[in-house]
């Protein structure tokens, strides 16, 4: 279905609704013309009918709407008052209403102009009165966005039928009432997260049976179908699960002017790829970190007018969230073309704080520093502000965008600005991984996280004072034997001497050695593992207590055979390995 | 049953308050009695979900030696416990039966779920609640928190350790939040 289509589909969803609704309110009206619930609603319904419809080009639509709210701003500010003649009005025009929405689908001709004339009259007489006033208006639309923007953040839209019965009115008009079919259902999310979690024990299942057969000497392809059946039904429900980013971007026009106006700077928002979509739940984890992403970029990247006039940049700052998609990933940046970050800052803060040494510092690569940026209890704020101060910090964000398994990148130029680049998963239930063996047990890489696979003699492998060191493609990389990380108590034990050669000392020289080369925050580590096994995707599970707080594992998958597969959290574990280096290197 | 028709209020008045005492003298409890080491243990039966024949376990490297890793129950990637370990119990010559722990116990609360490793099919005991010997008369044995220990059921000449898992595990996670 193409994208013009989906909209149609949902704003006659919408227009029906809020057409039975008003049946409903004047119903309630005629009853007690004094309820001011029944008016605002009214007023509101009209108001947001009038403005999807002047988006969508139903032009016929929006005038009559746009009348009938006009009606209903002078019911409210009481210089039109109600009778039986208006209300008969009223539901003529409802009819009318319901009548043009349903002509979208049937291109039915309606005429709608007597009506539309009928409550201009009566509008006029009562403005005879007096002049409207357009606060009203504004002031209602603000909260009717607000209104929207809350909805869309606990329900997704999902287009199936449904059966909707309009309430009968009182009004026993010549017009014929109808049932009407909905297109479109509103669906909680947690009804969606159940029924994907169903999917994912499916998914199991299936695995289980496929291995069975496979072991009693039947072909793969035997279960084709089966397969075929539960990934299209996998990938539907995850298609219904995903939002479109704009959904998120549109909120940050007013978290980028409050901060801007706190600051006394000079930002305009601008929006990129708002039609990417992505799983709901992700953008939820994710919104509070673009916030401080997005509340950084102006607090600490667009420089004050003046100084932004000296430098010769336009006075106004300009702050860009951009979303693309490749594959499975979706990518966000937030980008600014303000001050840019100075890594020579950085560094002092970083010694000053005792993140790294003096000595170290010394040595350090540029994008180890910028990655001290997301080190906890490292914040580049100079001053406190209402901005900065918050308490979340770029840990946190980092955290975030772990937790479901992406990646945070950030890209400098003094004077000229900063991106932060977010990575992430565009679902969060099923995820590529590699699998592998190491001591007859299996365990699974995430794929996000893996750089490639290559295989290595002993005497590809170095022997340094901390470990073990390799080439790939020209750089140097750090070599760990898996074995060695598993055979140890605990993290702590990966700074004792000699505690990476293990392993190594006891391999033979021309034996040919499995390679996982993984990637976190620009370090590259080759994992020696038994044996490679294959691509899978896999449903990870997190762990529970009592071992939920394993450093080495992110969580767990049930593997074809009914075995369970850890998954290794390699962010966590290099994490591990380059905080111990660093810290290490203090002590000496 | 009785076929009195004058059944007044005063007598449910009074048949309720016999049945209160009654429930307060012999509170009965069930438990699952299991061995490890040469010791008899008990848990409360409400803490146990089933006895399942030991899955295969999948080892997991880094956590303590009393858990054996984790393994597949009815698709719950759950925890296995080896209390024999834990408690410390299995230094002289037990180590033969070291890969006989045929029946898992899983122990489920709201919040946790592990499985315990048993030898033997467990049986089940009634108990009098007024029969159990709180623990607070002991020695503090430092791997065996106090607080998981509930205390000590004499029946006849059997002589068996009543547990609390769930404050066992609580205890756990207290003890590893604390070393990190």
């Amino acid at each position: 279905m193409g994208k013009e289509n989906e909209y149609k589909e949902i704003f006659l969803a919408e227009a029906q609704e809020g057409h039975e609704e008003l049946n409903n309110l004047f119903t309630e009206l005629e009853k007690d013309i004094n309820s001011k619930s029944a008016i605002n609603s009214i007023f509101r319904i009209t108001h947001t009918l009038k403005g999807n419809a002047m988006g969508m080009g139903f032009t016929e639509i929006a005038e009559l709407s746009h009348v009938m709210e006009d009606v209903f701003n002078e019911v409210k500010s009481s210089r039109l008052h109600l009778d039986s003649a208006i209300f008969s009005s009223l539901f003529k025009a409802n009819d009318i209403l319901g009548q043009l929405i349903n002509s979208l689908n049937t291109g039915e001709v309606v005429k709608y102009k007597g009506i539309k004339t009928k409550l201009e009259v009566l509008l006029k007489n009562a403005k005879a009165s007096e002049i409207v006033s357009e606060d009203t208006v504004k002031v209602v639309e603000t909260t009717l966005t607000e209104t929207i923007t809350q909805v869309s953040q606990t329900e997704i839209t999902t287009t199936n039928t449904v059966l909707e019965t309009i309430e009968d009115t009182d009004e026993d008009d010549s017009i014929e009432q109808k049932i009407v079919l909905s297109d479109v259902v509103q669906v909680p999310v947690r009804k969606l997260d159940a029924l994907l979690n169903i999917i994912g024990e499916l998914i199991i299942e299936k695995d289980t049976l496929v291995a069975l057969n496979i072991e009693r000497g039947y072909q793969s392809t035997d279960l084709a179908r089966l397969h075929r059946i539960t990934s299209d039904l996998q990938y539907g429900v995850m298609d219904v699960r995903l939002v479109q980013i704009g959904f998120l971007f549109n909120k940050f026009h007013r978290v980028l002017r409050d901060v801007a106006v706190i600051e006394n700077k000079k930002v305009d928002l601008v929006l990129e790829g708002t039609e990417i979509e992505i799983d709901r739940n992700i953008l939820k984890i994710m919104s509070d970190s673009l916030v401080h992403l997005v509340r950084n970029s102006v607090s600490h990247g667009i420089e004050s007018p003046q100084k932004r006039l000296e430098r010769g940049k336009p006075e106004t700052g300009k702050v860009t969230l951009r979303a693309s998609n490749e594959k499975d990933t979706v990518f966000i940046e937030v980008r600014d073309d303000g001050n840019g970050i100075d890594l020579n800052v950085i560094k002092r803060k970083a010694v000053e704080k005792g993140l790294i040494s003096a000595d170290y510092a010394k040595v350090i690569s540029d994008d180890e520093i910028m990655m001290l940026l997301f080190e906890p209890g490292f914040s580049n704020a100079e001053k406190i502000t209402e901005v900065s101060g918050r308490g979340v910090g770029m840990d946190v964000v980092r955290g975030s965008v772990e937790s479901i398994g992406g990646k945070i990148t950030i890209e400098t130029e003094l004077g000229k600005g900063s991106v932060f680049t977010l990575s992430l998963p565009s679902s969060m239930a099923v995820k590529g991984a590699l699998l592998f063996e190491l001591n007859n047990q299996s365990f699974a890489i995430a794929l996000t996280h893996t750089e490639a696979v290559i295989s290595l003699r002993k005497e590809d492998i170095h022997k340094i004072s901390t470990g073990l060191i390799s080439k790939y493609l020209g750089k140097t990389i750090s070599i760990v034997f898996l074995n060695d990380l598993f055979r140890m108590r605990n993290m702590h034990q990966t700074v004792e001497e000699g505690a990476f050669h293990k392993t190594f000392e006891n391999i033979k020289e021309d034996q040919k050695l499995d390679v996982v080369i993984v990637a976190y925050n620009k370090h590259l580590v080759g994992f020696v593992v038994d044996k490679l096994m294959q691509q899978k995707e896999i449903v990870e599970k997190a762990l529970e207590s009592p071992v939920q707080n394993v450093e080495l594992f992110s969580g767990a998958t049930i593997l074809g055979d009914g075995n369970i597969c850890l998954v290794l959290d390699v962010a966590g574990i290099l994490k591990n390995l380059f905080k111990e280096k660093m810290n290490a290197k203090i002590e000496i | 049953m009785e076929t009195t028709t004058e059944y007044t209020i005063e007598d449910v008045k009074r048949d309720a308050g016999k049945e209160v005492a009654k429930r307060e003298h012999s509170e009965r409890m069930q438990l699952i009695i299991f061995k490890l080491g040469s010791e008899e243990y008990g848990l409360s039966i409400e803490q146990i979900k089933e006895v399942v024949l030991t899955p295969r376990i999948a080892k997991m490297p880094q956590t303590p030696e009393h858990i054996k890793g984790v393994a597949n129950i009815r698709g719950n990637i759950i925890a296995i416990m080896d209390l024999e370990q834990k408690f410390g119990l299995m230094k002289s010559g037990s180590l033969e039966n070291n890969n006989n722990s045929n029946y898992t116990l899983v122990v489920e609360s709201e919040e946790y779920k592990v499985g315990v490793l048993v030898k033997e099919v467990p049986n089940t005991l009634s108990i009098n609640v007024s029969d159990i010997d709180t623990a607070s008369n002991f020695v503090q044995y430092t791997s065996l928190d106090t607080n998981s220990v509930i205390g000590v059921v004499k029946s006849g000449e059997r002589m068996i350790i009543l547990i609390d898992m769930i404050k066992l595990i609580e205890a756990e996670n207290l003890k590893e939040t604390l070393t990190k």
